[in-house]
């Protein structure tokens, strides 16, 4: 070794107290119009679905609470936090956004001495790059990483189901679910829209495994009645559903009715491992055997609580059963989710009505706790002119009546009123009837609310014109005219407005565009009542009421009489999904009530 | 192009013809006549510029693809050239004999993918990746994000949220959870 080589090192002395060498770019030059730069996003159109985190290879994004975002349905309100020590501007995270707010500009130069400013929330910490229009977005259209097009439903055309009660979907083949399956980005932000907050991400993701018990296992978790929901749930989880934002929502419902169509009954208890059940020795009694009643049955059940339901009518299921059409909700199906909780040892009392044949005193006094899911029974009037003709019905009475197998009046001209659900389901009900009557349909629906602010599903009311109904909306029933004790029609005014400004109902109507619709029937559907005929004076005084009249429960739907619990449609909803939800967690109250934490 | 193409149809044995562009086609063609079929789109057929060579991993069907994109700097016109390898023991005849560059880019498929050009000059050194012991880099079936956890520390002060259980936490804390919360909060 020569002197040289041992003194050289030592130079490096010099450059000690130097100027660094690391400049800014004195040229001042400009990326490629499609280079891949720093991020930026628009944070108002970011859902913080966090699809971005999930395929970054590099794990150099996390997802972070952002002042200013609030956590709301369809939003998880965080949102994406780079790593610039990781990122290697693949832009998969771009490529995946599901809301296409993530996009990398063309900015790639960046001086800092401090490393930690090397992390930052695009959109959000502000950096003079975000001007730029140029840089990397996602090419559209058509350029996707998952389907944007959901997998067509079957069902029965028009012409095949116009004067058939037949169920009119036909459900997916296994190709169909697992295509439509695949197209989830397992956000998880469905799931907390669900009333029942269903681990939907996760079944989907069975049907993607094929396994199918894995996914019964699941859907039993948060909901027992799969084969009525995977049917008729009003799909709120779709309204948010990520994919929703570039393309059509994941079918959601129809995947979970797949699981449970797939699954036989008699295999249930070995697949959700309730063979055996422990008894911890009280009892609970269950007035109504509703999507409530059944939900909070069940999960006592497996709690090891004795139940007993007390049941009004012949058949168990409620509004389920007599509410909705059997097109839409087959009998065999409620059957199916019936029997199995029924099988677990809860026994049912049928063509008991608790306040005549049964009191609700004596249910708290033989149980060790009540609850309540009688629903919403009672059809609500019009109460115009002409509506206490005999020929004026209740859809819920209709609907109730057509279940039951018994002869209901149909003649030739039918006016429905209502926009809702229910009404449409009165409508396509009442024109099956008059196509197997008279080979032709002369029934028109009509409400206060214009076609746009229709309360009733769209598919519902797309699907009543297809089976040859009219849905003529926004018009205000004014009066029926009956001639010489017949029904003539119903005379309208159009609508303009439902609400006042402070937001109370209080319709305002153009008195000069008037219409008639010839009827020999009219039909109410314009919402339920509860009948709390069930709950005796003595009791009703220790009831505290809440808002809308109802009556006031806690958390867990224990009213202020620490035994009786209420819920379902007469405390939320109305709908099947939120009966189900309450039930569950009523049941999980009771269970605190009774043997406490 | 159109002519062009027909007219070799037959001796390479072209299949899956892609009119791209009015100035680029893609042809395949097998294994054996890939290096042939360029050598004649260069020695007869004007192609005389090398443009780039590149490939596809096929892993659901056992397959590489490789692609020869050449240049007509007489009629502005491309041809790309592709053909299917067998994944395992990946092996083509090289082509460093007709263009010099093509040394660089079978080298950078060797040590990419794993794939073998016997006689290509220096096609066993590094390319970008020096002292690289996984298994080539650019296969499908190599687990980035595994590498990357294993190789890179995490930075001190990361944290992040799951979308759904931070919207439990913030919207409905006390409701009951599902089957996958429950196990992990167990």
């Amino acid at each position: 070794m020569s002197l040289k080589d041992i003194l050289t090192p030592f130079t490096a002395w010099s450059k000690v107290v130097k100027e660094p060498v690391t400049i800014k770019d004195p040229l001042n030059r400009e990326a490629a119009p499609r280079y891949r730069g720093f991020h930026d996003n628009d944070i108002d159109t970011c859902i913080g679905c966090g699809t971005c985190e999930a395929i970054c290879e590099n794990e150099a994004i996390d997802l972070v609470p952002v002042d200013g975002i609030e956590t709301k349905d369809g939003d998880s309100g965080l949102r994406p936090k780079i790593d610039y020590g990781r990122c290697c501007w693949c832009a998969l995270c771009v490529d995946i956004c599901t809301t296409n707010s993530l996009r990398l500009t063309n900015a790639y130069k960046w001086v800092d001495t401090d490393p930690d400013n090397f992390r930052f929330v695009p959109g959000v910490d502000e950096k003079d790059w975000y001007k730029r229009e140029e840089g990397w977005r996602k090419p559209e259209p058509n350029y996707e990483f998952y389907g944007l097009k959901r997998v067509e439903m079957g069902e029965l055309h028009p012409e095949e189901r116009e004067d058939s009660f037949v169920e009119m979907i036909k459900g997916y083949s296994k190709e169909q679910a697992e295509a439509e399956a695949d197209r989830c980005v397992e956000c998880g932000i469905c799931t907390a829209t669900c009333p029942a907050h269903m681990g939907i991400p996760e079944y989907i993701k069975a049907i993607r495994n094929d396994d199918l018990e894995e996914g019964l296992r699941i859907l039993y978790d948060t909901n027992p009645l799969p084969e009525i929901c995977g049917r008729i749930c009003t799909h709120k989880c779709e309204t948010v559903c990520t994919i929703g934002h570039k393309g059509d929502p994941l079918s959601i419902r129809w995947l979970k009715r797949y699981i449970a169509d797939q699954n036989p009954s008699e295999k249930y208890k070995k697949i959700l491992e309730t063979d055996i059940l422990k008894k911890n020795g009280k009892k609970v009694a269950i007035i109504g055997s509703g999507p409530a009643g059944l939900s909070a049955a069940h999960y006592l059940v497996l709690l090891g609580y004795e139940v007993e339901i007390f049941e009004k009518l012949e058949k168990a299921g409620g509004m389920m059963r007599y509410g909705i059409p059997e097109y839409r909700l087959p009998y065999d199906q409620i059957d199916k989710d019936v029997n199995y909780i029924l099988s677990l040892g809860v026994k049912i009392h049928y063509n008991v009505t608790v306040g005549k044949d049964i009191t609700l005193k004596k249910l708290g006094e033989d149980f060790d706790a009540v609850f309540a899911g009688t629903g919403l029974h009672l059809g609500r009037s019009t109460r115009i002119e002409g509506t206490d003709h005999e020929n004026v019905y209740q859809s819920i009475e209709l609907l109730r009546k057509i279940t039951q197998g018994e002869e209901i009046y149909v003649p030739e001209k039918i006016v429905v009123i209502g926009g809702g659900n229910v009404a449409m389901d009165i409508t396509r009900s009442l024109a099956r009837l008059q196509n197997q009557k008279y080979g032709k349909v002369q029934v028109i629906a009509t409400s206060l609310e214009t076609e746009e602010k229709m309360p009733a599903d769209r598919e519902e009311v797309i699907e009543a014109r297809e089976e040859k109904a009219i849905v003529n909306p926004g018009w205000s029933p004014q009066r029926i005219e009956i001639v010489d004790g017949k029904i003539k029609g119903l005379h309208v005014v159009q609508c303009l407005s439902l609400f006042d400004e402070t937001g109370n109902f209080n319709p305002q109507c153009n008195m000069e565009n008037k219409n008639f619709f010839e009827a020999d029937m009219i039909v109410e559907s314009i919402g339920q009542g509860m009948d709390v005929s069930y709950i005796s004076e003595d009791i009703k005084e220790h009831l505290e009421l809440g808002p809308r009249g109802r009556f006031r429960v806690n958390d867990y739907f224990q009213t202020s009489l620490p035994w009786l619990f209420m819920g379902g449609d007469t405390i939320q909803g109305p709908d099947v999904i939120h009966g189900i939800a309450n039930g569950h967690k009523a049941a999980l109250g009771i269970d605190k009530f009774l043997i406490g934490e | 192009m159109k002519d062009l193409i027909e007219k070799l149809t037959e001796d390479f044995k072209i299949s899956d013809v892609v009119y791209q562009r009015p100035d680029l086609a893609f042809v395949t063609v097998p294994k054996g006549v890939a290096i042939s079929l360029v050598t004649e789109l260069r020695d007869f057929e004007g192609f005389s510029h090398f443009v780039m060579m590149s490939c596809v991993d096929w892993i659901e069907e056992g397959k590489f693809q490789l692609l020869y994109l050449l240049h007509n700097p007489k009629t502005k016109t491309d041809v790309g050239v592709k053909t299917f390898i067998d994944r395992e023991n990946a092996e083509m005849a090289s082509a460093h004999h007709l263009w010099k560059q093509v040394w660089t880019y079978q080298r950078e498929l060797k040590e990419a993918f794993g794939i073998d050009f016997p006689g290509s000059p220096r096609v066993d050194e590094n390319f970008v990746v020096e002292g690289w012991t996984e298994m080539p880099h650019m296969r499908r079936d190599f687990n980035t994000k595994e590498y990357s956890q294993n190789t890179y520390f995490p930075r001190p002060g990361r944290e992040t949220n799951d979308p759904a259980e931070y919207m439990r936490k913030k919207l409905y804390p006390n409701e009951p959870i599902t089957a996958k919360k429950q196990d992990n909060d167990k």
